[in-house]
């Protein structure tokens, strides 16, 4: 058994995921996966079971933070030290993965698997939406995340403890900018990120437009305002002293 | 208050009391949550009955018409329960999805097991 587990949600992704799951399977045999199946409403269950996938398979759809929170309990009670989320749909590389598990080791607690570290940002309207984020969050945190929305992240043991047992801890970038306000050791590695296989993204104009709203009203106002429970209070940050 | 105002407030308080008791009658609202639909409505009723308290308390309030009161209060009370409403809703969606993650969670042990047992039996 692995210490790390590649958590793949899954919501309406037949077309992609025996592609994604099969080249973990194949080329990246050291590492775990489960594919979390989030109430699909196409044969993505189905697909999994037929290979023989190890599966999570949620019966009412939950969303993104629901489907990949479960893969995290998952994580939390089958011991696993690191947790990657990982998406079903081709976008992320698994070359990358050991890099930032590297990193990881160095004693951080997220490790954003980054499109900007070294590589410069494209000016689009997408990355004007990015680019409004990492202000937000350097503003609350002083902290510089250059690419606060890339879904490829890694979690330490005690993050994923505390991301699978509490509410309001989506994988998002305002999770990280309060995670980062209380202490946590955030970092980026260079990544590069394919266009999903098939299928359209979720991201429309509209979505984009409530999706910034909410990042920019809950990491401006609402973080600063969080209690974060006793439990993990001590536990982030104590290295650095 | 006019008694037109007086006799609206008196049906659409008799209406939400109708409504909600056979709600209940068919097994579809809790009488928990009856009990401040009965209550609202029955505070409408007072004050048409007896305007003479809806004038005091407006007068009280400083407010321009007991007209005005009414509604004031109607609003007050109706954005209260919303509030409470909207924790309730909150508190349920975190219900549902511990219990959908636990159901996930539980059927890939079974899977898992049984997916072993079955590789036992095929070594016997």
């Amino acid at each position: 058994m692995s210490d790390l587990l590649i958590i793949i949600p899954a919501y309406n992704e037949e077309k992609n995921i025996e592609c994604v799951v099969d080249r973990l399977r194949e080329e990246y045999p050291q590492f775990d996966y489960i594919v979390v199946n989030d109430g699909s409403k196409d044969s993505t269950a189905q697909i999994c079971r037929k290979n023989g996938y190890r599966l999570l398979d949620l019966p009412v759809n939950l969303g993104l933070a629901g489907g990949f929170q479960a893969g995290l309990k998952y994580a939390w009670e089958h011991h696993y030290t690191y947790a990657i989320q990982f998406d079903g749909d081709g976008q992320h590389r698994p070359e990358y993965i050991q890099a930032m598990k590297d990193k990881m080791a160095e004693g951080y607690d997220i490790v954003i698997g980054s499109r900007f570290v070294t590589e410069k940002k494209p000016r689009t309207m997408r990355m004007l939406g990015s680019n409004m984020i990492s202000l937000a969050i350097r503003l609350t945190t002083g902290t510089r995340i250059k690419d606060p929305t890339s879904g490829m992240r890694m979690f330490s043991r005690k993050m994923i403890e505390e991301f699978a047992l509490s509410l309001n801890y989506g994988p998002e970038p305002d999770t990280v900018s309060y995670l980062l306000k209380q202490g946590a050791k955030v970092t980026e590695v260079q990544v590069t990120m394919d266009e999903r296989i098939a299928g359209v993204s979720y991201l429309n104009p509209v979505n984009a437009v409530k999706y910034m709203s909410k990042m920019l009203f809950s990491i401006l106002l609402v973080q600063n305002f969080r209690k974060r429970d006793k439990k993990y209070r001590k536990k982030t940050g104590e290295e650095q002293v | 208050m006019t008694t037109v105002l007086r006799v609206i407030l008196i049906l659409m308080s008799l209406l939400i009391l109708v409504v909600m008791m056979r709600k209940i009658r068919h097994a579809k609202a809790k009488i928990e949550d009856s009990m401040f639909w009965v209550a609202f409505a029955l505070l409408l009723v007072i004050f048409s009955v007896f305007p003479g308290a809806a004038d005091w308390l407006s007068d009280l309030v400083g407010t321009m018409s007991t007209a005005n009161f009414i509604y004031l209060l109607v609003i007050f009370l109706l954005m209260v329960k919303s509030f409470f409403m909207s924790m309730r809703i909150s508190q349920l969606e975190t219900r549902v999805k511990e219990l959908v993650q636990r159901i996930a969670l539980d059927n890939n042990t079974l899977e898992e097991q049984m997916k072993e047992m079955e590789k036992k039996e095929q070594e016997k």
